[in-house]
C-alpha cells in the first residue's frame, strides 16, 4: 500500500507569503536514511517542514507525506513525528505524562500509551527523571522530551528542526547519536541546521536551501566534489611550515601557500580532492610532523558561495 | 462479527474514542492548572453561598404578615386605619376627619383690620391670636398637614428672634408659651378662654357637629383580613371577608352637590366582568387539571393570610431567581468568558500547538474535544452547585416533609439549561477567540452585555421576538418549562400573587413557556428550547473548525 510510496515528496513546491516568497519551486523525495536540511536562517527550513506538517498550504505544487496532501488529510501523521524549534512544553507535566499522553493523542489504550512513553524515554535516556515536572529539566534534557514525544507512537518519518540548537556538547552528542540510531533503524529522519559540521557528523545526505530555492541535493562528499575545481584553502599546523612548504609547493595541484600565523601553513589549490590525495604522501615524503589538517572553506557559507556564485 | 469486521472498528472507533479522550483529559488537567479556572469558579461558589445566606436569613425570619392591600396605615394619624376610615367615609389624608369626627360649622372670625380683636368663649379656632385659657382640648389631634396645634410641642415665645406676632411668627401648627402663661397659636384648636388676634393676622372660630363616637380599631384588624377563599375548582370563587368590595352599611361623605368627596376611591364590584359582584375567576385547564388564570374583583380576597401563600411561592421565586440570574445568566457567561475563550488561541500563543495539531486528528474535531473538555469542568461544577443549592433549600425551605424531593427535579433543570448555556457560548466564545485572537475578548465582553440585556428583556416581556436572538432566552425559557413540568401548579402561585397582591415576585422571575408550538406544553417548551441551545453550540463549532481547519499556521 502506501508504504512504497515515498516518506517526503515534493514537487514544484512554491509557498510566498504576498510578496515575501519562502520557497521557490522546490522538487524533491526523501525515504530511507538521515537527511540533513541545511541552510541559513531565513532559508525556507522552516516553511518546508511546515508544508509537511500541513501547517501551510503550498501556494504551487504539490506536497506528498507517504502519498498523501497532509493539508487535506492528517492520516500521514500517524507516521510522522515531529520535533519543533520552539521551546514551550507542558511545563507542569511530568516528562512520563506528557509522552503518555501525546500517545494516547495517537489513539493508544493508557496502558499501551504508558508502555510507549516508558520505552521512549529509556531511549532517550530520561527513564530517571521521568517523573519530574519538565519545568524543571534542562535545556538537553527538554530537547529529549521533545525527540521521545516525536518518536512515542514509533512513527517511520521524524522531522528535527534544529534539534541540536542552543545544546551544550554533551547533549549535543547525545541527540547526535540518537538521530543516527534511528537512521540505523531504518527510519527516515530529517533534520535542519544551519551549520554545516552538525550535520556532517550525523549524516553525509544532504538537502542543501537558499533563499528559498533547493540548491543543492545528495551526498554531502559529492556535493563537496562538485566544488573542488574551485579554489580551496587547506591549513597545516606544524612545527616548520616554511620547510613543508618549500615540499608542497611543487605539487601539481598545488599553486600557491600562505603563513598566516606561527606554525600554521595554508596552501591554496584548484582541485580539493586531488590535493587532499597526494597530501599524505608529500607530508611523509617530507618527514616534517604535521598535527593538524583543516579544510577552513568547508562550511556552509563557503559552501553556498561557491554554489551560489558558481 | 468477524475478526476483520472487529479490526475494522477498532481502528476506527476505538481510536478516535481513545483520541478524544485524550484531548478531553488534556483540556481538564490543562484548565485544573490554570489560575484564572480556580478564581471564577471560586467566585461562582461565593455567589451562591451569599444567595444561601440571603436564603436562609429569609427562612428564619419566617413570613411575617404582610398588609397587601395596604389599608392598614394611617397616614392622617388620627389614629384610625385606613380601612376603618374608608368604611366611615373619611379621609385618611385629613386629621380632622375620621370615623364620628362630625362636621364643623363656620360662626364667625377677626380679619386682618377688624377693630375689636378680642373674643372669648369655648370654641374651635383657627389662625393667629394670643390665647389666655382655662381650658384646651389636648385629645383634638391631626396630621403634619391639618394644621391643628401639636400640644405636645410648645415651645417657649421667648426668642433671640425678638417679640412675637411682631418680629416673627410660630411654625405652621404650633404654639408658644409667653411668660404670663398665654400662648401664641398657629393653628387649629380646641380651648376655652380669651382670644386677642394681633393686628394684620386673621382668627377664625365654629363649632364641630353630629359628633359620635367610633372605636379606633386596631392596625393588625386590617392585615390578612380577606384570605383567599377557594374551595379547590374552578368558576366564580371568592368572598369578600372584609365587606370593601361589597360595602355593606357603609357611610358615604357627599359634597354640596351630591359628589363623593375626592378622597373616595370610584367603586366598581365587578370588575372581572363577570356579571357577579365581589366574587373571584378561578379558570381550571380541564386537561390537566391546573389553574391557568385568577381575575379577581377588586378589592376581594386582597389580602391573604400570607404564611400560607407566600412561603411557597417564595421558595420557587427564589429557586427560579437563582436558576435564571445566578447559574444561566452569571455563571452561564462568566464561566466561558474566562474558560473557553482560550482553548486554543492559548495553545497559540503558548507555541504548544503543534503538539496537538502534529496528530491524526482533524483540526475540526480537535476544536470539538476541546469545547468536550471544558464543558465537562464547567458541567461537573454546575452540577456539584446545583445539587448542593437543592439539598439545603430543600431541607430548609418551606412543607411539611423533611426533604422537598419535588424540588430536584428542577434542580437538575436549572444545572441542564446552564450546561446548556455554556456549551452555547463556550463554542461561541472559543470560535471567536480563534477569530479574532487580539481582539476577540472585547466582542465577547460585547456578547455579554448584549445578553444579559437580552436576558432581563426575557424576564420582562417573555414573548420578545428581538430576545430571542440571544442565548440567555432559550436558556430562561428552558427553566420556565422545566419549572413548568416539574411544579405543575406554579401557574396558579403565579396567578395567586399578581391577583391577590402577594409580594412574592413570583410573576415576575417566572412566565409560563412561549416556544411550545401553541400547545402550552412544558415538554414541548424544553425540546425546543434544547434545540436551539444544541444547535447553536453545533453551529458555533462548525464555523469554528470551518475557520480553523483552513488557516495556516505560522
Amino acid at each position: 500500500m502506501t508504504s512504497e510510496l515515498p516518506a517526503v515528496m515534493l514537487e514544484s513546491v512554491s509557498k510566498w507569503y504576498g510578496e515575501v516568497i519562502g520557497i521557490n519551486d522546490v522538487s524533491l523525495a526523501i525515504d530511507g536514511g538521515v537527511t540533513g536540511v541545511l541552510g541559513p536562517n531565513g532559508a525556507g527550513k522552516s516553511t518546508l517542514f511546515k508544508l509537511l506538517l500541513g501547517r501551510l498550504r503550498p501556494s504551487q505544487g504539490s506536497v506528498r507525506l507517504f502519498g498523501t496532501d497532509p493539508w487535506e488529510s492528517t492520516s500521514p501523521f500517524r507516521r510522522v513525528g515531529y520535533v519543533s524549534e520552539t521551546e514551550p512544553l507542558y511545563e507542569w507535566m511530568t516528562a512520563l505524562d506528557f509522552l503518555t499522553t501525546m500517545a494516547r493523542l495517537h489513539g493508544m489504550t493508557r496502558d499501551e500509551a504508558k508502555e510507549r512513553a516508558e520505552h521512549v524515554l529509556d531511549f532517550v535516556g530520561l527513564t530517571d527523571v521521568r517523573h519530574k515536572e519538565v519545568g524543571k529539566y534542562s535545556k538537553g534534557m527538554r530537547q529529549r522530551v521533545k525527540i521521545a514525544h516525536a518518536l512515542v507512537h514509533d512513527p517511520d518519518l521524524i522531522i528535527l528542526d534544529e534539534p541540536l540548537h542552543g545544546c551544550d556538547p554533551l547533549a549535543r552528542t547525545s541527540i547526535m547519536s540518537v538521530i543516527r540510531e534511528l537512521g540505523n533503524r531504518g527510519k527516515t529522519v530529517i533534520v535542519s541546521s544551519h551549520i554545516l559540521e552538525e550535520i556532517e557528523r550525523i549524516t553525509e545526505q544532504i538537502v542543501i536551501l537558499h533563499n528559498g530555492r533547493l540548491l543543492a541535493l545528495g551526498n554531502l562528499h559529492a556535493i563537496r566534489g562538485l566544488l573542488d575545481k574551485h579554489p580551496h584553502r587547506i591549513m597545516l599546523e606544524t612545527e616548520s611550515p616554511r620547510e613543508l612548504a618549500k615540499e608542497l609547493i611543487s605539487e601539481d595541484p598545488i599553486y600557491g601557500v600562505r603563513f598566516p600565523e606561527e606554525g600554521c601553513l595554508e596552501i591554496q589549490t584548484g582541485d580539493l580532492s586531488e590535493a587532499h590525495a597526494i597530501l599524505p604522501n608529500a607530508i611523509v615524503k617530507s618527514g616534517i610532523r604535521v598535527t593538524s589538517v583543516e579544510n577552513p572553506d568547508d562550511n556552509l557559507d563557503s559552501l553556498l558561495g561557491y554554489l551560489v556564485g558558481g | 462479527m468477524d475478526v476483520q469486521g472487529r479490526e475494522l472498528s477498532e481502528t476506527v472507533w476505538t481510536r478516535m474514542d481513545r483520541k478524544a479522550g485524550a484531548v478531553v483529559e488534556l483540556t481538564i488537567r490543562q484548565l485544573r492548572h490554570k489560575i484564572s479556572t480556580w478564581v471564577v469558579l471560586s467566585l461562582g461558589t461565593v455567589l451562591m453561598i451569599m444567595l444561601l445566606a440571603f436564603y436562609v436569613d429569609a427562612v428564619r425570619e419566617g413570613f411575617e404578615p404582610v398588609d397587601n392591600d395596604g389599608d392598614s396605615v394611617d397616614a392622617d394619624r388620627d389614629g384610625y386605619p385606613l380601612g376603618q376610615e374608608r368604611k366611615y367615609g373619611t379621609s385618611d389624608w385629613d386629621g380632622e376627619q375620621f370615623p364620628g369626627s362630625g362636621t364643623y360649622i363656620y360662626e364667625g372670625e377677626i380679619d386682618w383690620n377688624d377693630q375689636n380683636r378680642e373674643i372669648s368663649g369655648n370654641k374651635t379656632w383657627e389662625g393667629m391670636s394670643f390665647l389666655d385659657s382655662t381650658w384646651i382640648d389636648f385629645d383634638y389631634k391631626g396630621g403634619q398637614w391639618d394644621y391643628i396645634i401639636d400640644w405636645d410641642d410648645v415651645t417657649d415665645c421667648q426668642d433671640t428672634r425678638g417679640e412675637v406676632f411682631v418680629d416673627w411668627i410660630p411654625d405652621y401648627s404650633t404654639a408658644c408659651q409667653l411668660e404670663n402663661g398665654t400662648y401664641a397659636t398657629n393653628g387649629k384648636f380646641t380651648a376655652e378662654g380669651n382670644l386677642t388676634v394681633p393686628i394684620d393676622y386673621f382668627l377664625s372660630w365654629g363649632y364641630i357637629t353630629g359628633i359620635f363616637d367610633v372605636p379606633k380599631d386596631p392596625k393588625e384588624m386590617y392585615i390578612d383580613e380577606d384570605d383567599i377563599d377557594w374551595d379547590g375548582s374552578g368558576g366564580s370563587q371568592g368572598f369578600d371577608d372584609d365587606g370593601d368590595c361589597l360595602r355593606i352599611d357603609w357611610y358615604t361623605q357627599v359634597d354640596g352637590n351630591g359628589d363623593m368627596m375626592w378622597w373616595q376611591e370610584p367603586h366598581y364590584p365587578d370588575s372581572n366582568l363577570n356579571g357577579i359582584p365581589c366574587d373571584v375567576v378561578w379558570v381550571i385547564d380541564p386537561e390537566t387539571g391546573e389553574v391557568i388564570s385568577i381575575n379577581a374583583d377588586s378589592s376581594v380576597d386582597e389580602d391573604p393570610v400570607d404564611e400560607n401563600y407566600v412561603g411557597e411561592a417564595g421558595h420557587r421565586t427564589f429557586v427560579i431567581a437563582t436558576g435564571k440570574i445566578a447559574f444561566v445568566l452569571l455563571l452561564g457567561l462568566f464561566l466561558p468568558l474566562f474558560l473557553s475563550l482560550g482553548l486554543v488561541r492559548d495553545e497559540t500563543e503558548r507555541g504548544t500547538l503543534h503538539y496537538l495539531l502534529s496528530k491524526p486528528i482533524h483540526r475540526g474535531e480537535f476544536i470539538f474535544y476541546r469545547v468536550l473538555g471544558y464543558l465537562a469542568v464547567v458541567s461537573v461544577f454546575v452540577l456539584i452547585l446545583s445539587l448542593v443549592m437543592a439539598l439545603i433549600t430543600s431541607v430548609i425551605g418551606p412543607g411539611d416533609s423533611f426533604v422537598r424531593l419535588g424540588d430536584f427535579p428542577v434542580w437538575l433543570g436549572i444545572a441542564f439549561t446552564t450546561i446548556l448555556v455554556l456549551a452555547a457560548y463556550g463554542s461561541l466564545f472559543n470560535t471567536i477567540g480563534l477569530l479574532l485572537p487580539k481582539y476577540g475578548v472585547y466582542l465577547c465582553i460585547i456578547i455579554g452585555v448584549w445578553e444579559f440585556a437580552m436576558g432581563f428583556t426575557t424576564l420582562i416581556s417573555p414573548s420578545s421576538s428581538v430576545a430571542s436572538l440571544s442565548v440567555s432566552h432559550w436558556g430562561l425559557q428552558l427553566i420556565d418549562s422545566v419549572v413548568l413540568a416539574s411544579w405543575p401548579d406554579t401557574i396558579q402561585f403565579s396567578q395567586m400573587s399578581y391577583a391577590f397582591g402577594l409580594e412574592t415576585g413570583l410573576e415576575w422571575i417566572w412566565s409560563p413557556p412561549v416556544h411550545t408550538l401553541d400547545t402550552n406544553s412544558p415538554y414541548l417548551g424544553i425540546i425546543t428550547s434544547t434545540i436551539v441551545l444544541l444547535g447553536t453550540s453545533a453551529a458555533m463549532i462548525g464555523i469554528g473548525s470551518a475557520v480553523f481547519s483552513k488557516r495556516e499556521i505560522m
